[in-house]
């Protein structure tokens, strides 16, 4: 039933688009910025249900995904459609993450706002020194009309990004994070969705009974406020600048560990330093499309962590230096 | 190979051996086969026991250490000691990955995109060499990283950061928090009903 809307839907979006000005078809009366704005808007209020498939490291998996918002509640529903089962549900800023092997149910509390396939660039980001925002073309994907926009960086401290936009609503429909060869490194997009429907209570009820499971809190960890850190970088890529800094509980740490969050508008990068111990540490990991480099310096280890090039947390680590008081 | 050497390795592998220590038993392996074929197993065995392949190139590494360093088959000989494996091997699960990344770093090969190994990798005797003639550096352990990309998920979105996934990928890693903390449970459970 909801692939027969579907198809009605897709239908309706191509014959109104073949009934609009060719131009039109292309975005061009509409800008990369005002494409943003329809985007966040979109992916803010827009009920929904689909097929997602998440692609990393030569690895594909299919999350079912139900989403709706009904009084400025969020509510949301994600399956994973291989392996252990994961399942997760959001109401408002409550999220059970339910392990039906393990029989157990992760209880989190989301403070933000975000949800989970909501964290996209804005057309708050100063685009013209770091990157370059265009619309690319007109594709299909999950069998709807969309606007493929491309972000390109004009270095290679950053990845770019392709966001294939819905025509009729805004809402993405695929996206790529792309690295500074052009490869693809990480990609998530839709095969089916059915947009704007109204979705009923049962969609959105975990599929197992959970009375019997166990119930665990994951509490989140000791922090402080915006704290003045003692650290600072002395030269980082263009366009990174401090938009957070805080003190951290960490395992394995007995004082706090110093969290500063840089960011360029659309990429960040989080630096922890903590205090030393044990054996000199310096070196680069992956884990996924997120890179971390670590440097021992001034009797603490520093680490940069983010979705960035390899490159990128390597200056950044090695940039950090604690202010002489 | 006496047990105090094995709990030297056990130590090593799991991050707790002393840096003095470290240091010494780095320079034994540079002279002896045996002992970084040890090495390689206690950290593959806590692989295998993980199901885990979280370290991009591990696989790679694996038959490379295998040439380097074991002059049987390494998969099937890590095989062999995992069916046999009993409770005194659970220990070295936690930093298995971490410690493997170690030994990457101590043999100086590097990981890079898409798990492929770098062309120019150096491997074991000459690149231990290296490292007796500097000191030697470690990358955090991999409990270490996770905690650090787990927060950096949640901080990034509270900024409205950009990729797509940082939301389900600390929610990955907390099914594996939680399935320790599920085994943990367990094992608790099953000392108090023995108590």
């Amino acid at each position: 039933m909801n692939l027969q809307r579907l198809k009605v839907r897709a239908t309706a979006a191509l014959l109104f688009g073949a009934a609009i000005a060719p131009q039109s078809a292309l975005g061009e009366s509409i800008s990369p910025g005002e494409w943003l704005d329809r985007m966040s808007a979109a992916v803010e209020k827009t009920s929904y249900e689909g097929t997602v498939l998440r692609v990393r490291d030569d690895t594909a998996e299919a999350l079912k995904v139900v989403r709706s918002v009904s009084d400025g509640v969020v509510r949301e529903k994600v399956i994973a459609q291989e392996g252990n089962g994961l399942e997760i549900i959001r109401i408002g800023n409550e999220v059970h993450c339910i392990l039906p092997e393990r029989k157990s149910v992760l209880v989190e509390e989301w403070n933000d706002q975000s949800t989970l396939f909501s964290s996209l660039p804005s057309s708050d980001i100063r685009f013209g020194s770091e990157y370059d925002v265009a619309v690319v073309r007109e594709e299909r994907i999950a069998g709807r009309k969309c606007v493929l926009l491309a972000i390109r960086p004009h270095d290679e401290f950053r990845y770019g990004h392709r966001i294939w936009l819905d025509k009729e609503t805004g809402f993405p429909l695929q996206t790529k994070l792309i690295d500074e060869s052009g490869n693809t490194i990480a990609q998530v997009k839709f095969a089916d969705i059915s947009l704007e429907q109204d979705i009923l209570p049962d969609a959105l009820a975990p599929s197992y009974d959970t009375a019997s499971f166990t119930w665990l809190t994951e509490p989140r960890p000791a922090r402080t406020q915006n704290v003045e850190s003692e650290w600072q970088a002395s030269e980082v890529p263009a366009g990174f600048r401090v938009v957070s800094v805080h003190g951290e509980e960490m395992p394995g740490n007995d004082g706090l560990v110093t969290h500063m969050l840089f960011s360029d508008g659309m990429a960040t990068i989080s630096v922890f330093v903590a205090k030393h111990s044990g054996s000199r540490v310096e070196g680069g990991s992956r884990m996924g499309s997120t890179n971390s480099y670590s440097v021992s310096t001034e009797e603490h280890v520093v680490t940069a962590v983010g979705q960035v090039p390899a490159v990128t947390v390597e200056a950044i680590a090695r940039a950090m230096r604690r202010i002489q008081q | 190979m006496n047990d105090k050497i094995r709990m030297q390795v056990s130590a090593f592998v799991d991050g707790e051996l002393p840096d003095n220590e470290s240091e010494l038993l780095l320079r034994r392996m540079s002279q002896d086969d045996e002992l970084r074929s040890l090495v390689g197993e206690y950290i593959e065995i806590g692989r295998v026991m993980r199901a885990e392949a979280s370290v991009a190139g591990a696989e790679h590494l694996r038959d490379r250490l295998a040439a380097e360093l074991a002059d049987k088959p390494y998969k099937e000989h890590v095989e062999d000691v995992a069916a046999g494996r009993g409770s005194r091997w659970r220990p070295l699960a936690g930093a298995a990955v971490a410690a493997s990344v170690a030994v990457v770093a101590i043999l100086g090969l590097r990981q890079v995109s898409d798990g492929e190994l770098d062309s120019t990798v150096r491997l074991a005797d000459e690149v231990v060499d290296a490292v007796e003639d500097s000191a030697y550096t470690v990358p955090p352990s991999e409990d270490v990283l996770r905690q650090y990309v787990m927060s950096h998920g949640l901080e990034a979105s509270e900024h409205g950061a950009v990729g797509i996934n940082p939301r389900y990928v600390s929610l990955e890693f907390s099914d594996e928090m939680t399935e320790n903390d599920a085994e943990d449970s367990a094992t608790d459970d099953s000392s108090t009903a023995g108590d």
